[in-house]
């Protein structure tokens, strides 16, 4: 691969006023922002070409990232890193908080975008449909479900009644918003007034929660009963991303266009398409007139030799 | 008194409610029978490292708590148990696996560890007891399952030893694509032994920091989490490996061993609570 001396991250769009919709990516970006790394992110939508099939991607020089451990370990390296306000104690504890969330959190983040089969059908897989590239969007949201599937099926193998794994899963992570939100209080960040990794994971794992339009919504009404963590959130955006909350909200300004371009957004080229249409049936049927002698063409210059 | 028995009567619904699927599904507050059995594979010949800190985690909480039980060995506990999971314990009508179940089935009859915590450190208690067994637990996974070596010499030969021919060779190749499933989903899959290792040291230095000089976790008394480390440290300290890294990593910090050997001596070398006699070997 070419050496890249600018750090660069391919990333998936972002959506709701969030710079992306992705939990990996925001998480990164969230990172970057943080440590006040200087990262150029390049929305690709496309997790075809990457090492693992999935994104991001961080590439700085000959190095090729994938996992927010990794890209952390890398940033730190080259002395960018969020922690170093930090005791090692503190240290310790933001490392064990986003344990927690991995382990309590991020099954059940899956289950709610994946396995619930109203947020599947009428949210998630629109959502990546939409913004996959063609072929592609037939091909990865049902990877990412069966991926979901098989993460839920292996934490919990006896069990063969999705809804059993459900309560389960809901169970933890509501167990796991509560301890987060004992443990910011009042504070603006976790560790007091500037933000840290843990607060980089806390909020990439909140926010597409907090602000998709989800169908089914039983873990996000809990999330956004937990005021502090919602405020959190907020804060965040408001003070690391405003671009991101400034466009949201400027097409949030223009309703009435939106509307009109969004009343049928699933067909933008109907008239096209229905031109294209007509025209190969009135092929399709002058060529069938032909065939059967209905219409014959005499050549011009037939008559003219007799 | 009865106020008392209807406040922890109430509590218990809820408690039920929440409780793991499929574990138990009726509220109790009986007392403690003395005829409560803790089922884990043969600790010798047969059982695997994770399996086998669950189990230590396990005994040692229900010793802190001052609760009796004796240990029987079954070659097929884990058939036995109703989420699959080690170890499990069975008291009076109920079959609850698992440590968190466990906990919370044991906080239903009123007895707990963490009344000593604010709320807090309850938190802080609940996120170190996930790093724990999120990096330990599937470590011990990864190097039983995926590392060659110890997958040849030690796993293999282990699990299998309690079956005859045909059988030991399935059951072992099924558990082991069970497991490759399981870290596959988790991502572990994709790490080389080195990162794994490297996460062993990183989760082991987090602990020995929130350690410090202090024989336990929280407020110098037991809590879920000192059960929980010991558990981890204990078995990767004493269970023999073609290659001892993971031992070393976890010797390189002496707190955390230091700890361990209190709460061996504290717990298992006092005759607090009835064993079986295969049980009073092992930890001599």
């Amino acid at each position: 691969m070419a050496s890249n001396p600018v750090m660069e991250l391919e990333i998936w769009k972002g959506e709701w006023g969030l710079p992306s919709v992705d939990v990996n990516c925001l998480e990164v970006m969230t990172y970057a922002k943080f440590s006040g790394t200087p990262l150029k992110t390049k929305i690709t939508n496309n997790p075809f070409k990457t090492p693992h099939g999935s994104l991001p991607v961080f590439q700085h020089e000959n190095e090729c990232l994938t996992k927010f451990g990794e890209i952390s370990a890398y940033l730190r390296k080259n002395n960018h890193t969020a922690d170093f306000e930090l005791s090692p104690k503190q240290c310790a504890e933001a490392f064990a908080y986003s344990h927690l969330i991995y382990e309590k959190l991020v099954p059940a983040l899956q289950f709610v975008w994946w396995i619930d089969s109203k947020n599947f059908v009428e949210f998630t897989r629109p959502l990546y449909a939409k913004l996959l590239p063609f072929p592609l969007n037939f091909y990865y949201p049902g990877q990412y479900e069966k991926h979901a599937k098989q993460l839920a099926m292996s934490l919990y193998p006896e069990e063969e009644d999705l809804s059993v794994i459900e309560t389960a899963v809901y169970r933890q992570a509501d167990e796991c918003l509560c301890l987060l939100a004992t443990k910011l209080g009042e504070k603006e960040f976790f560790f007091g007034q500037s933000p840290s990794s843990l607060d980089a994971v806390v909020f990439a794992h909140l926010a597409p929660l907090l602000k998709a339009p989800l169908p089914s919504a039983a873990l996000q009404n809990h999330l956004k009963a937990c005021t502090n963590l919602t405020r959190f959130v907020g804060r965040v955006l408001q003070r690391y991303f405003p671009k991101e909350i400034k466009d949201h909200e400027q097409a949030e300004r223009k309703p009435t266009r939106q509307e009109s371009e969004y009343s049928d957004p699933e067909f933008p080229n109907k008239l096209r398409n229905i031109s294209i249409a007509a025209l190969v049936s009135l092929v399709a049927m002058t060529a069938y007139a032909m065939s059967t002698g209905i219409i014959q063409v005499v050549p011009a210059d037939e008559g003219e030799e007799d | 008194m009865d106020n008392r028995k209807k406040n922890i009567l109430s509590r218990n619904k809820i408690h039920t409610q929440m409780s793991e699927a499929g574990a138990y599904t009726v509220t109790t507050l009986e007392p403690w029978p003395s005829d409560v059995k803790l089922y884990q594979p043969y600790e010798v010949e047969q059982i695997l490292l994770q399996d086998q800190a669950n189990s230590l985690a396990v005994q040692v909480f229900l010793r802190m708590c001052g609760l009796e039980f004796q240990v029987e060995m079954r070659s097929n506990a884990e058939h036995m148990s109703p989420s699959g999971k080690l170890p499990f314990i069975k008291c009076g009508a109920f079959v609850v696996a698992d440590l968190d179940p466990i906990v919370s089935f044991i906080a239903n009859k009123g007895i707990n560890l963490t009344d000593h915590l604010d709320a807090a450190q309850k938190a802080d208690m609940r996120a170190y007891m996930s790093l724990a067994n999120n990096i330990l637990g599937n470590a011990e996974l990864y190097i039983s399952w995926c590392d060659e070596n110890v997958l040849n010499e030690v796993t293999c030969p282990r699990y299998g030893s309690v079956y005859s021919w045909p059988l030991n060779t399935l059951l072992t190749w099924r558990k082991q694509k069970q497991v490759t499933k399981k870290l596959t989903a988790l991502g572990w899959i994709t790490k080389t032994l080195d990162e794994v290792y490297e996460d062993v040291d990183h989760c082991c230095n987090a602990l020995s920091e929130r350690l410090g000089n202090h024989l336990y976790f929280f407020n110098d008394r037991c809590t879920e989490l000192d059960a929980v480390v010991f558990g981890h440290v204990f078995t990767l300290l004493t269970t023999p490996l073609p290659d001892n890294r993971l031992a070393s990593i976890v010797r390189s910090y002496p707190n955390l061993v230091e700890a361990c050997q209190f709460l061996e001596k504290a717990f298992f070398q006092k005759p607090t609570a009835k064993t079986t006699d295969d049980d009073g070997d092992n930890f001599n």
